[in-house]
């Protein structure tokens, strides 16, 4: 059973935060340090398991483990910054130990766990976690909530035809019929839905923008790692359906869309709302250019490390906000003069989003649209440089807003210090990230094998 | 699929929708016309105007016990198969039942600390 050890230890971390939920005050100190020691016992743990295929649950394959190493990393800043709150901790690790367990999901009704498991946690996070307005908070946690009562209602449908067709839950490798296929395009929409791709994206923007920003790097890292593993999952599941085919339009749709809402935003957290769903739109590209490949590794690959990448990239722009208290773009203006060093990182982070050349994101565009031309998907690439070149219009007018622009009044004074080593750290890894790709590629050679 | 299930599939999706379609239409199609006047749309129409508006939030005090009973509930569900495969089953079977109450038993007394239990 040691294939689910990682899932165990977070399993473990949710009871012993219960456990001291039991006491009449939880130790703050205590809290914190369960919560951040179970994800990291859970990326250790990876090392030791082997990559092996369990009927009928569980498929914990080299793209399981890849994902699982991304999901838990990408989790780590949430968790560095959790407050001694019992039930908060709780609601964070159960989500992680949702996400873990859907990576490592063999068949469908697997997947529906786990998608359930991270998703219910999650809209108790976005509308309890970190200060602010709680009735804000509580609208969008109702509005995700709902969105993703949908996606999990329309899986479950897909599911239902899906077996009608085929009489199993696995991978299917017989031809679909029309039930089959009409089974298979509802469980891509759920995961599409889950995504935030165009036409489904409504929900994300008002979430993201209410929530604490926190708690949005968590979702927009590791809950989006999470739904992006869905995606492939399900195309894994019934190879043979058309919906795949579709899969490459959609994304660029989606990064057009992102990119060219996140222009005229004035609220720094709704901008980068847009952004998220601008990159959101490339994975599904990705992932549309891994299906027309035969799901090759190297598309896989690809995809992985646009998550890894975009795991710093996020986490540390909304680590920023988070520090900063900064909420519009007009308190952003002449910032650099006010803290120069988590300016800085912010800069880079935010040259790192638009796919500026020694970083991270670069690398990580460069690699998925390398692998879609392979696929021959040359009209969503084009579509999907346009939605780059577009996200570089606000990516560059931020830069200029905080080097160029005189400092105004009204702005927030800045939290602890100590949280901003984090935004720097986020910052470093983007540009080693982007100067060394060879390194991540042995990196992640340790669990590609 | 073969095609005479298709056509049986949506002429009895037909069916029903027209049938739905005729209950959901019946008081309009068949009912005597009358003009909606005065205070035809006040609730119940008793004569008496209404007290307070009719659209009144509630206190629920027991929704935290419905909850709490649903959760339970679908926990327990899981033991029945256990123990009506109880002879069959092995040592590891017991210690896997064992963790699932005590997970069941650490659930409830959270909740009890907690203070759920308590009607409010």
């Amino acid at each position: 059973m040691n294939i689910l050890l990682p899932q165990f230890a977070l399993a473990g971390g949710v009871l012993g935060v219960l456990g001291l939920g039991l006491l009449r005050r939880p130790p703050f100190w205590a809290v914190r340090l369960t919560v951040l020691l179970a994800p990291a016992a859970a990326i250790l743990l990876l090392q030791v398991v082997p990559a092996s295929y369990v009927p009928p649950l569980l498929n914990v394959d080299l793209k399981s483990l890849g994902w699982q190493l991304v999901i838990y990393v990408a989790a780590l800043p949430m968790a560095l910054r959790a407050s001694g709150d019992d039930v908060e901790a709780t609601l964070f690790l159960g989500a992680v130990l949702g996400m873990g367990l859907l990576a490592a999901a063999g068949n469908l009704p697997m997947l529906f766990i786990g998608l359930e498991f991270m998703s219910l946690p999650a809209y108790l996070l976005v509308a309890r976690a970190g200060r602010g307005d709680a009735s804000r908070k509580i609208e969008a946690a109702l509005k995700y909530f709902f969105a993703g009562a949908l996606a999990g209602g329309v899986f479950l449908l897909g599911m239902a035809l899906f077996y009608w067709d085929t009489r199993q839950l696995g991978v299917s490798l017989t031809p679909l019929g029309p039930l089959g296929q009409a089974g298979a395009a509802l469980m891509a929409v759920a995961a599409l839905f889950k995504i935030g791709a165009v036409p489904l994206q409504w929900w994300l923007p008002d979430v993201y923008e209410a929530a604490a920003p926190e708690v949005v790097g968590f979702l927009s890292t590791a809950m989006k790692s999470a739904a992006v593993f869905f995606l492939m999952r399900v195309v894994q599941v019934a190879p043979a359906t058309d919906v795949a085919a579709l899969l490459p339009w959609v994304g660029a749709a989606t990064s057009l869309f992102g990119a060219v809402m996140a222009l005229r935003q004035e609220r720094l957290q709704r901008l980068l709302a847009y952004s998220s769903m601008a990159h959101a739109g490339l994975l599904i590209l990705g992932v549309g250019a891994w299906a027309k490949l035969g799901q090759s590794s190297a598309a896989a690959a690809s995809i992985l490390f646009y998550l890894g990448a975009y795991a710093f990239m996020s986490n540390g722009t909304f680590g920023f906000l988070s520090v900063t208290g900064l909420k519009t773009r007009s308190q952003l203006k002449g910032y650099a003069s006010r803290q120069p060093g988590p300016a800085l990182a912010f800069a880079v982070l935010l040259f790192s989003l638009g796919g500026i050349p020694p970083t991270g994101g670069f690398i990580a565009k460069l690699l998925v649209f390398w692998q879609a031309i392979a696929a021959g998907l040359t009209g969503p690439v084009l579509v999907g440089a346009v939605s780059a070149l577009v996200s570089l219009g606000y990516y560059l007018a931020l830069v200029r807003d905080i080097y160029f622009e005189e400092p105004c009044e009204g702005v927030p004074e800045p939290g602890p210090a100590g949280p901003r080593v984090l935004i720097l750290v986020c910052a470093l890894v983007s540009l080693v990230l982007g100067a060394a790709p060879l390194l991540l590629k042995n990196l992640a050679g340790v669990f590609w094998r | 699929m073969s095609p005479q299930a298709l056509v049986a599939l949506v002429l009895n999706l037909l069916a029903v929708l027209a049938i739905v379609g005729l209950f959901a239409a019946a008081g309009k199609l068949f009912g005597p016309r009358s003009k909606p006047e005065g205070d035809a749309h006040m609730p119940y129409e008793t004569g008496l105007p209404p007290l307070s508006p009719s659209h009144e939030s509630m206190t629920a005090l027991y929704w935290r016990y419905a909850v709490l009973f649903v959760v339970f509930d679908v926990d327990l569900a899981f033991l029945l198969p256990w123990a009506l495969a109880r002879p069959a089953l092995d040592a590891a079977a017991l210690a896997a039942i064992s963790v699932f109450v005590f997970l069941i038993l650490f659930m409830l007394a959270y909740f009890w600390r907690k203070g759920v239990l308590e009607c409010r």
